[in-house]
């Protein structure tokens, strides 16, 4: 074996090496990346937090993680199931879009507020903000960091 | 993917793309110098298998492909985007790879006269490799809205049939299929941009009516299928795409835009029925087809058995697998497998059809699986950024597209490796060909953008407008 | 996202399942890459048709192959572009070396050793290390057992007629001589300018120079056959040297009556009307005393002993072999004849059996060697750059037990030496030296003049060659097959042999 073979042997192994030290790379990169977005489950979104329920359904100081697309109301359909009389069966939706929430009003009978004041169109919400689907109130907050 | 302490640097551009805020991506940063490291080294090892020279095989070549490499880098650091880091590096080897084979290759195998100078295949896939980062980089960088792909999906499909139907009737044959469209010197397979315009479609009409594919049946008998009048207009726009490719005698295409089309199905409903009843549908056209068509029904024989015929029909697939076996655990080092035999190379058409079987026989398994590990990645990306993205649109594009590249991928690595049929789709980001690294470039371009954290908010509620009147209309009845 | 209502999946899930399915997939295909690139490697790699294979051949020198006493066989040498391509000595081993040509792939020697004189065989552990080298081919010369002298002696003995010899040294198995006639050219095979024409006129001819009949031409034996079963009557106990059948004199006029057919004989009225035993029968070639002993020793017997012989299988050799039959074994009786008269006719070489003239030299040789058959070998060493591998004697099992190959090669020095014998077997004896032999007329049924045979083995003390020669429809055993094989031996002996 001479030399020059022994450099050949050299630098092709390290040029395999080096495909997979950048795999190696990359692989910790995707972990590290799992890792967090387990650690925060549906990371972009949020939760509601019942603050006052007094007919017990949903029961106060439950919290609902949100779906981008969630539905609140007397129907059994909805994401939320608000059981009041006061609520109507499709009463609300609350929306994630981009960076923020936005809560509408689905045409219901006694109307849906925030933070006291009744909302007519879409309505951006923030963390913090509650939501009053009948006698129900709710707030949005920030995605348990578990 | 978090990014280190960013200084806001602020500088003044003018407004065209708006504030211009740098933000460093330091993981990025050292995969592309890991990229740039092995390229160099790949150059030297294969100088070493051709000539013998301790030096880089084509210092120009490589200094203008990493140049390249670093200058998208650098866009991308400047356009401060918080989008994916490790798609561009992942590219790039890929890339790099794709040069180091073809600068290998004998170089009269492509060659493109502008004016006095000849380029050859190496300079030629140079130039494709550099524009094609450039698309990346810049879709990467400037797409900021979706609302042009979301929102017109019907005439997105309409041009893309369009477009194929231009092909059949004004495209050039090559080798029994028209597929390619000439303009003047530069030629293009329209089918491969197809594929592309079509994820869009899907995407468009199956993040829309999501809800009801999902919740609304069609009984047939005891199985609960998705509801068909809703399919229909997504069925027809594939069948016509198929049927066209199908004619176009393009297999490889025609396999790739079912299997995306059923996985994206299934990722946006979740229902295994579709899967169960699309795979049966494939089988038996498959069935058929074999039946039909005699050329459809060779390629299944030459898979079956290469070696009845290992000098005629079967030559192709049994050199490619001689070629995995010459090169086994480790190759036979760059530039010195492929034994000229008779003037030339053992493998026919090795660089658009068989780069995989070429790379296989000079880096040996332990490279096939680096670079089958390279795709994945890109897939995982992909899949990633769909699994992540902020509504359903974003989210089955992302899948739609990262499947494009990957089941393609797949195809063609299957076919050298005599799991499939060999069909003739290329070997993204590596096979010779300008049409195909474009479209990828385009797709990856796609995918950085969709992996910003911080775009436009997706649009107003008119989908949840209309889905609230259909859940009304439903609980009215 | 959780999921709301019912079988709503959320979106991220589904997309955990395409990526797992592509993982699967992905896997799937590493996995394939593994199957060809690891287990597959070694056939693919080495197989005739691959082109690392082809480029090899023409510009990495193939190993020589050298007789006994280290004459070349096979060389090598450049053509006008600097290619190689192969030159053969004479044409005398054309079928046992072969030809090795890049337009006609390769037979013979040159085909069954193709991987260890192309270099691209060896021990796995040697290949191992050998890749690590800077020249990954190691082609081995090879030493064959054959003697170049004898070999051609054995050609021109056999003259313009087509037949086969087969000369073997019985201690150990050794194939000194292995002629076919007719033969061919094979260096204008290989020669790459000269190659097309030959084989074309070569595929034409109709005496088929191509096939090596001492080892794929199967022949009806006639009375050589005799010794086998001698050795499965002696071998089984069915009978002994002292055996005599009171019924064979009368027989001789008459002719034995087996099964309504009359087994015929009468050609060594010499003998009267005294039953001959074993030794007299066979000095005299009795086909009734051997149809007696077949029919004693049973079907059954006789097909078990000739398998011990090597019948009904190719012959391990380093050439492909056609198997020897004895019968057809279609019949329900014992051993597979159809009946006792099918057993009777075999039992002196006639009926279905079908004979290599290798297989027959092993018959002798068997005998020779006391009982015990040695595996035949042509290649005896393969001399690589890192040393030479010695192929040793190699014994495939014991036949008959040394009392009987006593008797029977008693029984065979008298079928030529003998006063009786002689006439049959004219021209076999070696002067000065004890040889021993039986010689075989083999008829063809009225399709033309019977095969002429002889097999045996000298000096008949202690053997040191054994050997069968054929010669096609070249009428009686004596006249032409005997003296052949009589001057090879002496050939051998003379020098030294």
């Amino acid at each position: 074996m001479d030399g020059m073979l022994v450099v050949i042997w050299a630098v092709r192994l390290l040029f395999l090496a080096l495909l997979y030290i950048f795999l190696a790379r990359v692989v910790r990169s995707l972990l590290r990346d799992l890792r967090a977005a387990a650690r925060e489950p549906g990371a972009t979104l949020g939760r509601l937090l019942v603050i006052e329920s007094p007919g017990g359904d949903p029961e106060q100081g439950r919290s609902f993680d949100l779906d981008a697309i969630t539905t609140l109301g007397r129907d059994v359909n909805n994401a939320i199931v608000v059981e009041d009389p006061f609520a109507s069966a499709e009463h609300a939706v609350l929306t994630y879009r981009g960076r923020s929430w936005y809560v509408e009003d689905l045409g219901s009978t006694n109307g849906t507020y925030v933070n006291g004041r009744v909302v007519a169109t879409v309505s951006p919400l923030g963390f913090g903000d509650e939501v009053s689907i009948g006698q129900v109130r709710l707030r949005l907050e920030r995605a348990r960091l578990t | 993917m978090t990014s280190a302490s960013s200084p806001a640097t602020r500088i003044e551009l003018p407004r065209i793309l708006g504030a211009i805020r740098p933000r460093a991506r330091w993981t990025e940063t050292s995969l592309i110098a890991i990229v740039a490291v092995a390229l160099v080294v790949g150059s030297v090892s294969l100088s070493l298998g051709v000539t013998g020279r301790l030096a880089p095989f084509d210092p120009r070549g490589l200094a203008i492909y990493v140049a390249a490499l670093v200058l998208a880098h650098v866009g991308q650091v400047l356009a401060g985007r918080r989008s994916d880091e490790i798609l561009l590096p992942v590219v790039g080897l890929l890339g790099g790879l794709s040069l180091l084979l073809m600068e290998r290759l004998p170089q009269d195998l492509v060659t493109l006269d502008i004016g006095e100078t000849q380029l050859g295949l190496g300079d030629v896939q140079l130039v494709w490799l550099v524009l094609a980062i450039a698309v990346a980089t810049i879709l990467g960088i400037t797409v900021r809205s979706d609302s042009w792909l979301r929102r017109y999906k019907y005439t997105w499909a309409a041009s893309g049939i369009a477009l194929l139907l231009l092909t059949f009737v004004f495209g050039s044959d090559v080798a029994g299929q028209r597929l390619t469209l000439r303009l003047g010197p530069i030629s293009g397979q329209p089918s491969e941009l197809l594929k592309v315009i079509l994820v869009v479609f899907l995407a468009g009409y199956l993040s829309e009516n999501r809800p009801l594919l999902i919740e609304q049946d069609t009984r047939l008998g005891p199985i609960r299928l998705p509801p068909l009048p809703y399919l229909a207009p997504m069925v027809a726009m594939w069948a016509i795409a198929l049927g066209i490719v199908v004619i176009q005698r393009d297999l490889g295409a025609a396999l790739l835009f079912f299997a995306v089309f059923l996985a994206l199905t299934y990722a946006a409903t979740g229902r295994l029925s579709l899967v169960a009843i699309g795979s049966v549908l494939f089988f038996a056209g498959s069935a058929l087809m074999a039946s039909l068509f005699d050329h459809v029904r060779d390629r299944v024989d030459i898979w079956l058995d290469p070696f009845a015929d290992p000098l005629g029909t079967g030559y192709q697939i049994v050199q490619s697998l001689h070629a995995f076996a010459r090169g086994g655990l480790l190759g036979t080092g760059l530039g010195e497998g492929l034994p000229i035999v008779g003037g030339r190379l053992p493998i026919p058409e090795v660089h658009t059809d068989f780069p995989l079987a070429a790379l296989g026989e000079e880096l040996g398994l332990v490279g096939v699986i680096a670079i089958l590990g390279l795709f994945f990645v890109v897939i995982e990306r992909g899949l990633r950024i769909g699994a992540s993205a902020a509504d359903d649109f974003r989210a089955i594009l992302a899948t739609g597209l990262a499947l494009v590249v990957g089941v393609q991928a797949f195809i063609i690595a299957a076919g050298n490796l005599k799991v499939l049929p060999l069909t003739g789709v290329t070997l993204p980001f590596i096979s010779y060909g300008g049409s195909s690294l474009l479209v990828n470039a385009i797709v990856v371009g796609l995918l950085l953008a969709l992996s910003d954290r911080g775009v436009e908010p997706p649009p107003p509620p008119t989908d949840v407008r209309r889905w609230r009147d259909r859940l009304r209309r439903r609980a009215a009845r | 996202m959780i999921a709301t209502s019912g079988r709503r999946r959320p979106l991220g899930r589904t997309i955990v399942h395409v990526a797992i399915v592509l993982a699967l997939s992905f896997g799937v295909l590493a996995g394939a890459g593994g199957y060809w690139a690891v287990l597959r490697s070694d056939e693919l790699a080495r197989s005739p048709y691959d082109p690392g294979v082809i480029a090899a051949s023409r510009t990495v020198p193939r190993g020589r192959i050298v007789d006994r006493h280290g004459t070349t066989l096979a060389r090598n040498e450049k053509d006008a572009n600097g290619e190689l391509y192969r030159v053969y000595r004479g044409t005398a081993a054309s079928q046992v070396v072969g030809y090795a040509s890049t337009r006609f792939g390769r037979a013979g020697l040159e085909l069954a050793y193709d991987a260890e004189l192309s270099g691209l065989a060896g021990d796995p552990f040697a290949d191992a290390l050998r890749k690590f080298g800077s020249n990954p081919y190691d082609p081995k010369d090879m030493q064959l057992a054959l003697s170049w002298d004898l070999q051609r002696a054995a050609i021109r003995a056999l003259g313009d007629r087509r037949g086969a010899v087969v000369m073997l040294d019985p201690r150990n198995g050794e194939v000194l001589a292995l002629a076919s006639t007719p033969v061919y050219d094979s260096s204008a095979i290989a020669n790459p300018a000269t190659s097309e024409a030959a084989f074309e006129v070569l595929r034409r001819d109709e005496d088929q120079p191509l096939l090596p009949r001492a080892t794929l031409g199967r022949y009806v034996p006639g009375s050589v056959f005799k010794i086998v079963t001698a050795i499965a009557g002696l071998g089984s106990g069915a009978i002994s040297s002292a055996t005599t059948y009171k019924e064979q004199p009368a027989a001789e006029k008459n002719g034995l009556l087996v099964q309504g057919f009359r087994v015929r004989d009468g050609h060594h009225p010499e003998t009267g009307n005294r039953p001959l035993d074993f030794v007299e029968a066979t000095e005299v070639s009795c086909n009734i005393w051997f149809a007696l002993t077949g029919l004693r020793t049973g079907g059954e017997e006789l097909v078990d002993y000739a398998g011990r012989l090597g019948f009904g299988a190719p012959i391990p050799f380093d050439l492909p072999t056609a198997a020897s039959q004895v019968t057809n074994g279609s019949g329900n009786a014992p051993g597979g004849f159809v009946d006792d008269v099918e057993l009777a006719n075999a039992a002196y070489g006639q009926g279905e059996t079908f004979v290599t003239p290798l297989q027959m030299a092993l018959v002798a040789s068997t005998v020779a060697n006391r009982g015990e058959l040695m595996r035949p070998r042509l290649v005896t060493a393969l001399i690589g750059r890192n040393g030479t591998r010695q192929i040793g004697a190699q014994s495939l099992r014991r036949v008959i037990d040394p009392a009987d190959a006593a008797a029977i090669s008693e029984a065979m020095t008298r079928a030529v030496e003998g006063d009786l014998g002689r006439r049959f077997t004219t021209g076999a004896k070696i002067p000065g030296i004890t040889t021993a032999g039986k010689s075989g007329t083999a008829e063809l049924g009225g399709r033309g003049e019977p095969h002429s045979w002889f097999i045996g083995f000298a000096p008949a003390e202690r053997p040191t060659i054994a050997i069968a020669v054929l010669v096609e429809q070249a009428g009686r055993g004596a006249e032409v097959a005997a003296p052949i094989a009589g001057d090879l031996m002496a050939q051998h002996l003379e020098s030294g042999g």
